[in-house]
Formats: C-alpha cells, sequence, structure tokens
C-alpha cells in the first residue's frame, strides 16, 4: 500500500512537473520557442495603484520594440500585470503565482518600495532577472544577483534635494529647511542622511515632519510647521501632497511655499493632485524636484517614443503616451530592452546563463559597438560584436552590487506636467554632500 | 497655545466629517445587526457621483444631494441584493462581516476601473477667511460643520419625535418582538438602508472637501477612523457614535500639536483601546436613542 502510494506520489510530481513545463521550451543552450513573459510585479491597486500602469506602459513599448524587430529568436514578448496591491502580504503570493504559472517568465520589473523586501528574495531564489522601483537602502549593497537597480538610493535623492536647496537656479541658498516626508519606512529613509548633511553644511533643519501618509487633513501640523518659518519645504508625501500642501496655501495667507520633491514626485498623479490642490500657477513658482541625468534624446529615446505611440493605440485604457519622459517608464524600458538582448547575446533563454550578460551589456565590455535599440543591438551581436545598450534614459553603469547611478538634473514640470530640466548638480557639489550625510 | 487652539479648531471639521459618517454607519449596526465594511467605499462611490456633477459645473452643495441620493439608492440594493439574502439563510455576524469585506472590495475594483487611480479634487468656491489666533477656517469649512450640526439635529429628531424613529428603536431593540406588535421591520429596515445611505453620501462628500483630494483608496482610510469612533461612542448607538467622533477628530489635532503628528492616530487608537478596557460596551452603550426603550 506504502508503495502504491509512493508512486502515485511520484507519478503526481512528474505531472506537475510536466504541467509547469508550460506551453515553451528551454534549455541552457539556443533560444528555445514559444511566447515570453515581462512581468510586472507591481501595485495595480490600493494607494499606490499609480505605480504598475507607468511600468506597464514601459513593458509595452519595450515588447513591441522587440517583437517589432522579429523577437528573442523568434519569440515574442507580452506583458502581464501582477498586482501587489502596495503590501508585503498581498505580493508574496503575487509573487509566487507568477513564477509558478509562467514557466515562459524573461524578467520581471515593478517591485517598489512597498514590497521589494519580500519579494526579491523570492525572485532571486526563482533565478528571475528584475528590475526593481525601490531606494530601499538595505539594496544598497544588494547581494541578491538577479536584482537590478536603475533608480538611485533613496538617500542619493535626499542629497540631490539638498543640492537644488543650496545650488539650484533662480534662488539664494535656502537657508532654513522643513522635512515633510510620509511617516512610512520607505519615505523615512530619506530623512536621516538628509538632516545629517543640512547639519553639517550648516544649513538649519526648521522642522523635521513625519506625517501620516493618508490621513484625511494635516491642518495642525501645517500650523506647527508654518511656526517655523522655513525658507522651503523637502517633500515626497506621495498621495498627501495636495492635501498639504493646500493646507499650507490657505493658512499662510494665500502663499505657497518654495518645495523641493524627490524624483518619485515627478509624475503625474503627484502633479495633477497638488495642481488642483494649490493651482497651476502656485505649482509653477514654487515647485522644483530633483531627477535622475536622463538624456530624453538620441535615437535610443526616439525608439521609445516610437514603440510608446503604437502602445498607447494598442492598449486602450493604457494612457501609455502619458508616461513619455517618465523615469520609470523609460528606465524600465530599458531594462527590458537589455534582458532580451542579454538573451540573444547569451544565445539562451536560461537566466542563469544570461543574467550576468545583462550587465556586460549595459556597461560593455573592451571593444563594444554603443547600440540603441534592441533591433541594431540584435544586428551587431550576429555579426559578431559585442555591444553596449545605451537605451532611451542614456547611459548605464553598473557596479558591483547591479546599482547604475548616473548623477542627478535639477528639474520643474511645465503646465502640462512634462518635466523640464533647470540645472544641473556637478559632480563637486554632489560629492560635497554625500560627503555631509556620511555617504551612500 | 495659539498651536492648541487652532487644533480645537481645526478639529471641529474633523469632528463634522466623522460624525457624519459614523453616525450612519453605527445607526446600520445597530437597527439591521450588519457590520457593514463596505461602507468606506459606498462613501467614495458618492464622492465620485458629486465629482461627476461638480466637473459639469454644478456647485459641490447640489452635488451633495445626488451623492446623497446615489448613497441611498447604493446602500438600499446592497441590503436588498446581498446583506438580505444571507441573513435570511442564517448567515452568522462573521460571515456577514466577511461578505460586507467582499462586497468592499468588488465596490472598490468596479470603481477602480471606471474612474481609475488617479485623485479627484471638487472646485469649491471657499469663500471668506475666518483667522482667530491661528484657527484659519474657511466659508467652505464651516459650511461642513453647518451640515453635520443639521444633520445630527434631523436623526435625533428623527429617532426621538417620528414613529419611523420609534420603529427603528423597537426593531434595533428586538425585531421579533416588534413584528409581533405589527412594526412592518423589513420596510423600516430599508428605510434605514435608504438613510443611512444617503448619510454615506454626504460623509463622503465633506470627507472629499476635507481631504482636497481622494482617490478610490481613500474609503479604506476614511473607514478606520469610522469604525473607532463608533464602537468608542457604543457600537450600534448613534449619539455614542457623536461623541466618539468628538473625541477622535479632537484627540488626534490636540495631539498632533502636542507631540509628532505621526502619533496622532496611535493616541487616538489608545484611548479607545483604554475605553475598551475600561468599559467594553462603549461609552453609550445601552443609553442612546436605539437601546430598548424605557
Amino acid at each position: 500500500m506504502n508503495r502504491l502510494r509512493t508512486t502515485l506520489s511520484l507519478v503526481g510530481l512528474a505531472l506537475i512537473l510536466t504541467a509547469c513545463g508550460g506551453g515553451s521550451s528551454t534549455s541552457a543552450t539556443g533560444l528555445g520557442s514559444g511566447p515570453l513573459l515581462v512581468g510586472v510585479l507591481a501595485p495595480f491597486s490600493g494607494a499606490d495603484a499609480s505605480f504598475g500602469p507607468r511600468y506597464l506602459a514601459g513593458c509595452y513599448a519595450a515588447a513591441l520594440s522587440i517583437d517589432g524587430a522579429g523577437g528573442i529568436g523568434g519569440r515574442q514578448v507580452s506583458c502581464q500585470q501582477f498586482d501587489t496591491k502596495g503590501e508585503p502580504a498581498d505580493a508574496v503570493p503575487a509573487a509566487n503565482a507568477m513564477i509558478a504559472g509562467n514557466s515562459d517568465l524573461m524578467g520581471v520589473v515593478g517591485c517598489t518600495s512597498d514590497e521589494a523586501s519580500t519579494v526579491v528574495p523570492i525572485l532571486d531564489r526563482s533565478h528571475v532577472p528584475m528590475f526593481c522601483m525601490t531606494g530601499q537602502s538595505e539594496f544598497n549593497k544588494s547581494t541578491a544577483k538577479y536584482f537590478h537597480r536603475l533608480v538611485p538610493a533613496d538617500s542619493f535623492d535626499a542629497y540631490a534635494m539638498i543640492g537644488s536647496a543650496l545650488f539650484g537656479p533662480n534662488h539664494a541658498p535656502y537657508k532654513k529647511v522643513a522635512l515633510v516626508f510620509g511617516d512610512d519606512i520607505g519615505s523615512q529613509t530619506f530623512v536621516g542622511p538628509a538632516v545629517a548633511a543640512l547639519n553639517k553644511l550648516g544649513v538649519t533643519v526648521a522642522i523635521n515632519q513625519a506625517i501620516h501618509l493618508g490621513a484625511a487633513s494635516y491642518r495642525t501640523e501645517v500650523a506647527k510647521m508654518l511656526q517655523t518659518h522655513p525658507d522651503v519645504i523637502l517633500t515626497e508625501t506621495i498621495g498627501s501632497a495636495g492635501t498639504y500642501m493646500k493646507e499650507v496655501k490657505q493658512q499662510n495667507g494665500g502663499k505657497v511655499i518654495p518645495f523641493i520633491g524627490t524624483s518619485a514626485t515627478i509624475d503625474p498623479v503627484w502633479f495633477k493632485q497638488v495642481v488642483d490642490a494649490i493651482g497651476l500657477q502656485d505649482f509653477l513658482a514654487n515647485y522644483t524636484a530633483v531627477d535622475l541625468k536622463l538624456t530624453l534624446q538620441g535615437p535610443g529615446y526616439d525608439e521609445f517614443v516610437t514603440q510608446l505611440t503604437a502602445a498607447d493605440a494598442k492598449y486602450s485604457g493604457s494612457a501609455a503616451l502619458t508616461y513619455k519622459g517618465k523615469s520609470p517608464t523609460v528606465h524600465l524600458y530599458d531594462g527590458i530592452i537589455m534582458t532580451a538582448l542579454a538573451m540573444v547575446a547569451a544565445n539562451s533563454a536560461d537566466p542563469t546563463v544570461y543574467n550576468p550578460k545583462i550587465i556586460d551589456i549595459a556597461n560593455g565590455v573592451s571593444g563594444a559597438v554603443v547600440v540603441n535599440t534592441f533591433k541594431d543591438g540584435v544586428a551587431a551581436l550576429k555579426a559578431g560584436k559585442a555591444i553596449r545598450f545605451v537605451g532611451a534614459a542614456g547611459e548605464n553603469n553598473f557596479n558591483q552590487y547591479n546599482n547604475s547611478q548616473q548623477g542627478y538634473n535639477l528639474v520643474t514640470m511645465d503646465k502640462d506636467g512634462n518635466e523640464v530640466v533647470i540645472g544641473q548638480l556637478t559632480e563637486a557639489q554632489t560629492q560635497q554632500i554625500i560627503d555631509a550625510g556620511g555617504g551612500v | 497655545m495659539e498651536l492648541y487652539l487652532a487644533a480645537l479648531g481645526f478639529g471641529l471639521i474633523s469632528v463634522s466629517v466623522i460624525a457624519v459618517a459614523a453616525v450612519g454607519f453605527t445607526m446600520q449596526f445597530g437597527i439591521t445587526n450588519m457590520i457593514n465594511l463596505a461602507y468606506g467605499e459606498v462613501m467614495i462611490v458618492c464622492a465620485y457621483v458629486a465629482y461627476f456633477f461638480n466637473q459639469k459645473g454644478v456647485s459641490v452643495w447640489a452635488a451633495l444631494l445626488a451623492a446623497a441620493l446615489a448613497g441611498s439608492v447604493l446602500s438600499f440594493l446592497l441590503n436588498r441584493l446581498l446583506y438580505s439574502p444571507f441573513q435570511r439563510k442564517g448567515t452568522n455576524l462573521i460571515g456577514m462581516v466577511i461578505i460586507s469585506l467582499a462586497a468592499s472590495l468588488m465596490l472598490a475594483n468596479v470603481l477602480l476601473a471606471i474612474v481609475g487611480y488617479g485623485s479627484a479634487a471638487y472646485e469649491v468656491d471657499q469663500g471668506f477667511l475666518l483667522r482667530w489666533n491661528g484657527l484659519v477656517l474657511t466659508a467652505a469649512q464651516i459650511a461642513v460643520i453647518g451640515v453635520a450640526v443639521v444633520l445630527m439635529l434631523a436623526i435625533h429628531a428623527l429617532l426621538r419625535y417620528t414613529r419611523l424613529g420609534k420603529a427603528m428603536r423597537a426593531t434595533a431593540a428586538n425585531p421579533t418582538l416588534a413584528r409581533n406588535c405589527g412594526i412592518p421591520t423589513q420596510r423600516v429596515i430599508d428605510l434605514v438602508w435608504l438613510i443611512t445611505g444617503a448619510l454615506c453620501g454626504v460623509a463622503g462628500v465633506v470627507a472629499g472637501m476635507n481631504s482636497e483630494n481622494f482617490t478610490v483608496a481613500s474609503g479604506a482610510s476614511y473607514l478606520i477612523t469610522i469604525i473607532a469612533a463608533a464602537v468608542l461612542g457604543g457600537a450600534g448607538q448613534p449619539y455614542g457614535a457623536m461623541i466618539g467622533a468628538l473625541v477622535i477628530g479632537i484627540v488626534t489635532e490636540l495631539s498632533a500639536a502636542a507631540i509628532a503628528p505621526e502619533y496622532k492616530e496611535v493616541v487616538a487608537f489608545a484611548i479607545l483601546v483604554l475605553v475598551m478596557v475600561l468599559r467594553p460596551q462603549g461609552l453609550l452603550a445601552k443609553r442612546g436613542a436605539l437601546a430598548a426603550a424605557g
């Protein structure tokens, strides 16, 4: 009886493993056949529901670019959303279901600060290459081989905001700063480095407020902040910035205090929320932000815009074009193209083989030719050349922890919510602040 | 001192918003024995109904009526089509809570598909500014306080001085006995869902005005405070919910002035826990309008 049970168990296990093989075939060498999938593992509902669609738009554009060039060894790429709801408890089953149900998964994008801590280990164990949109400091020296980050650590954002306050154009250096961030762990990672750097650089921290995101109002918090008379507010407060800034304007006699946002504030949803609250003129007059030094020009960016336009038409309701020039969309597009090129370069659909190639493709190896699109990359690889992919966002420079840094732009937004570069931080300025803040 | 006076004044707006919502929520529980976790989502649906009209150029105050109507209809249908059939089958209270949670998720996701994840904000003429010792209130905020006061007085009058109010109290106290005494309890329950649905609709709009912006996800965050106020006052007790709203609204603002703002809700919930330990039935249980007569 026991033997029968064991035999049945083994047969069952074999059937499950066969089923998990799905409809595609892969091997250590050769690109295999059948469609490939990019998982967009991110919040599509809940407080951070705005994150998912901007990543999905980047994925759509990348898939169209790849498919238009013949696919990865003929394999077409599609995108599927996996909703983490912005909660680790929901993200884990979503990640597990995505991996278990999709043997054709070539990579994952998304994994924001809401869920990265819980899903990165799962994806890494399953050998799924990922490009994550988290600034959490725990990934500054990540040992996860399949983890990649094209966005800066939050501490870098904090330093850049201070750079904007001290060296930004169109204003004298601010001397008295209010820090207004959410009370969640992700938001608070900005605060420590910022306070350290400000103190060392002789700038007064007028008030350091950790506000509860999603609260119905912040009237008392704003009254308390206004009593300290800051020159400028450094903030992020995703989801609550409109409420907070409206109350600032109301209690401050109709005047808005200049405010500097993180790179996450360069976002259509954030823009609309704050503009609705304080009015367009006050927004344009008082808002600046920091963003990665994206080039947003050249053949790589042109291809991105072309494919994003096509995605906007093909996937009605995706509003893909809304995300033109938005760094998360641009970065994840580049990440997917790099992964696809790595597969072609490795001539393998086995992630253990092509994952290390992603860094080679991004950083380039000796003698590599620069390519800007998937199509050109494949052509160069077929011609036997090594390549360096300089994509829609420009060059990438991954370090040994799979973090890529590109420096910072000082930016604002125009009346339509498009990013406008107004200045840059020099390396010397950036280094001065980083040293003051105690490094990354 | 100026900051505390301002916080006290700001607290009055919070109290008004919470009270309108919490009274509707607690009446649903007190009279129909239903802990309706979809209440926050119904609020947001109604807030978007008002937003739709407001975007068409209708004043938010007129749109408030449309939201109240939408809240009435939606709550009535929710009860008739979903909750009542399960209650008739004898589903226990926990089962009903799970069903209302499912309703909440369904409403949120349907709404998300319709309006998207972006935020909405009403076009409101804020009117004059009242300034006093650090307290700054706009005419619109004072109007919100006025709406809440009028509604609370109306609920008081309904429960105390009308036949329907007496029938509601009887149904809340003992539905079987009420039915045997000739009270059409099913009709009373329908009317309760219509009235509390209207309160829910109004609450959605004033909460949206209070926050300046709202999204589909706002419903869940509103609900936590509403439940806290209802439980603090004594579950099922409208007057208790009013007092619960007063305590939560004022304490959160005063604690934001006194200590770090991230702890303001912690303080409010600490008070809730303390009351639950010392007086598990809540502040007004068995003494409110829905308790047995006499």
